[in-house]
């Protein structure tokens, strides 16, 4: 019983810390002033209007961020697909390393890539062009729906794909019938899980747009040395609000747990 | 959709047998382009890199290719090698290791009994949690506890106005923190600091660390638990030799993970690092878009923290297979 108590404590504890920083950005996101205080003095909402209307700087950079962040992941997403539906089909040593490929800039520092990047985009003349940024963030990103459409490919039941062939479904029957619905959850969590990395990704973004368009990340790492205006953590909280509801959805309509790698049985 | 398109072109052939033998009736240009497609997008950055890395610069006008290791030189040894030897640039790549390191196995040991305990309640809801701090913006990160941490507005002034300044200064503690560069004369300051850098690293992959270890802990065979306490085994005696040994490797294989992205920390080093304890990501920075412009200087400092950061991922990936192979 006593460990018990002590987990809770601890559990407690943790999530107090996890959220420290982020309700002291919010909190500061209610200042009247020009300067962060927290506690916030004389509160006001007056910063959200500033965020989302009436600056410019941050109404375009807004518009940049959510323009990157659907483009790539929706491009991760068509390319992630033929990807992983190849190495379901035949899980031969060629389609494992195109999928490893793929997943490589995830899983190196991305720092090198989007220096890499940054060379590659200024011999083709997209450097900081927006729709370089799309495909940068979109390759940073494949590995995502990546896994997550492997992971939904795997749970179709192979009886499913039996039944339809003893029956005289052509491919592109069964795959209509069976492959895209049953895999149609796990697409779409992959397209968000790319979208809201891309929206809070800086360093490859940092790079590729050469300074000439700012996102939101951007943007607030080019007022960091200025000093923090209470907008600043205006956007946190738009960021943090976003994240929450797509990731409340996945958890909703998708099979979180599954995603994340537990046992099917137990979710 | 276009796996639905790659699918349509082979309509006439039954599902069965694509299954069954789907090798050879592959369409070869298809294929060829998803290749490109993924080679290009992929693995040209890192080749660019590699190539500009034994470029040359060029005194006021960007740079040129080469096939020189003056670069790799200057990283290692100096510029003025054999002349004389400087480690300036080692000693960053020294400090990226050393914040990784700790940053990693902190994040590690402290999120282990969180999943742990996770894994054993509604876990949908604590996901959420996770994954909404997980795709937290690193700038925003650094932001908060740059607000908690500052000397006017933070912690230290919560200190003072508490009387804790104070109370640390009558006890004597208030010296060994200054001895750690965690104090000024009046009231104790955490920037810059190896312990705000620190704090701030762990923080940044401490959602990560639990992803990680999510799937091995909620697999955990809970027959196995049950068994051991019946026998009588006590909740430290089960720790030790029924949980810990299941997971060791994959324990190890989420340090090594974090400890890789960590390596390519960028903004939280830049804000809480004192000006002599940056890292090679920052000086990478500097070379490619900040002040010292010497982009094939920063392909070559960008290619060693690559090659670290290849090494201990290879080192996890053996790993990860032997806890395979072991299962």
């Amino acid at each position: 019983m006593m460990l018990r108590a002590a987990g809770q404590v601890f559990m407690a504890l943790s999530a107090v810390m996890l959220a420290l920083p982020i309700v002291v950005v919010s909190g500061a996101a209610l200042n009247s002033g020009r300067s962060m205080f927290f506690p916030p003095r004389e509160p006001t909402l007056a910063r959200f209007a500033e965020f989302f209307l009436s600056e410019p700087v941050w109404v375009t950079a807004l518009m940049n961020s959510v323009l990157v962040a659907f483009g790539s992941a929706a491009l991760a997403v068509l390319i992630a697909w033929p990807v992983a539906y190849r190495l379901w089909l035949s899980d031969t040593r060629a389609s494992r390393v195109l999928a490893g490929l793929g997943s490589m800039p995830f899983a190196l520092p991305p720092i090198v890539f989007g220096v890499g990047l940054g060379f590659l985009w200024s011999f083709l003349g997209g450097l900081g062009e927006i729709w370089s940024g799309i495909v940068s963030h979109a390759a940073l990103f494949l590995a995502l729906p990546l896994v997550t459409i492997s992971i939904g490919l795997q749970s179709i039941d192979r009886a499913h794909l039996d039944a339809a062939a003893t029956m005289g479904a052509t491919e592109g029957m069964t795959f209509r019938t069976v492959i895209l619905p049953q895999t149609i959850p796990y697409t779409i969590s992959g397209f968000f899980f790319a979208l809201v990395l891309s929206f809070n990704e800086f360093i490859v973004m940092f790079f590729v747009s050469a300074s000439s368009y700012s996102t939101v990340t951007l943007q607030i790492f080019n007022s960091l040395r200025n000093g923090y205006t209470p907008t600043m953590a205006v956007a946190a909280i738009t960021f943090i609000t976003v994240s929450v509801i797509v990731f409340s959805a996945v958890a909703r309509w998708g099979d979180l747990p599954r995603l994340m790698g537990a046992e099917p049985s137990k979710s | 959709m276009s796996g639905a398109g790659m699918v349509e072109a082979r309509i006439e052939l039954p599902a069965g047998a694509v299954v069954a033998a789907p090798e050879k009736r592959r369409m070869p240009a298809k294929g060829a382009a998803l290749w490109a497609v993924v080679v290009f997008l992929c693995v040209t950055p890192f080749l660019l890199v590699l190539t500009i890395s034994f470029g040359q610069k060029i005194e006021g006008a960007g740079w040129e290719w080469a096939m020189t290791l003056e670069n790799y030189q200057r990283v290692f040894v100096g510029a003025s090698w054999p002349d004389e030897v400087t480690f300036l640039y080692l000693q960053k790549l020294y400090y990226s290791l050393y914040y990784a390191v700790i940053a990693s196995v902190l994040a590690v040991l402290t999120a282990f009994p969180f999943t742990y305990l996770m894994t054993r309640r509604a876990q949908a809801r604590w996901l959420v949690f996770i994954l909404a701090s997980l795709s937290l913006s690193e700038v925003f990160i650094v932001m908060g506890w740059d607000v908690l941490l500052s000397n006017r507005s933070g912690l230290p002034m919560v200190f003072k106005a508490t009387g804790l300044t104070d109370w640390l200064k009558a006890v004597g503690w208030f010296d060994i923190l200054r001895e750690w560069g965690l104090a000024n004369p009046r009231n104790v300051k955490f920037k810059t600091s190896e312990f705000a850098t620190i704090l701030t690293m762990t923080y940044l992959v401490w959602p990560y660390a639990v992803i990680l270890l999510y799937p091995p802990l909620s697999r955990l065979d809970h027959s196995m638990v049950e068994a051991a306490r019946t026998m009588g085994a006590g909740p430290w005696k089960v720790m030790s030799t029924v949980i810990l040994p299941s997971v060791r490797l994959p324990l190890v294989g989420a340090i090594l993970l974090l400890f890789v992205f960590l390596l390519g920390t960028y903004v939280a080093v830049t804000v809480f690092a004192e000006p002599a304890k940056q890292t090679m990501a920052v000086s990478v920075y500097d070379a490619v878009r900040g002040n010292t412009l010497n982009a094939p200087f920063g392909a070559a400092q960008a290619m060693v923290l690559l090659a670290t950061a290849a090494v201990f991922l290879s080192l996890g990936h053996v790993l990860s297979r032997r806890a395979e192979a072991g299962a």
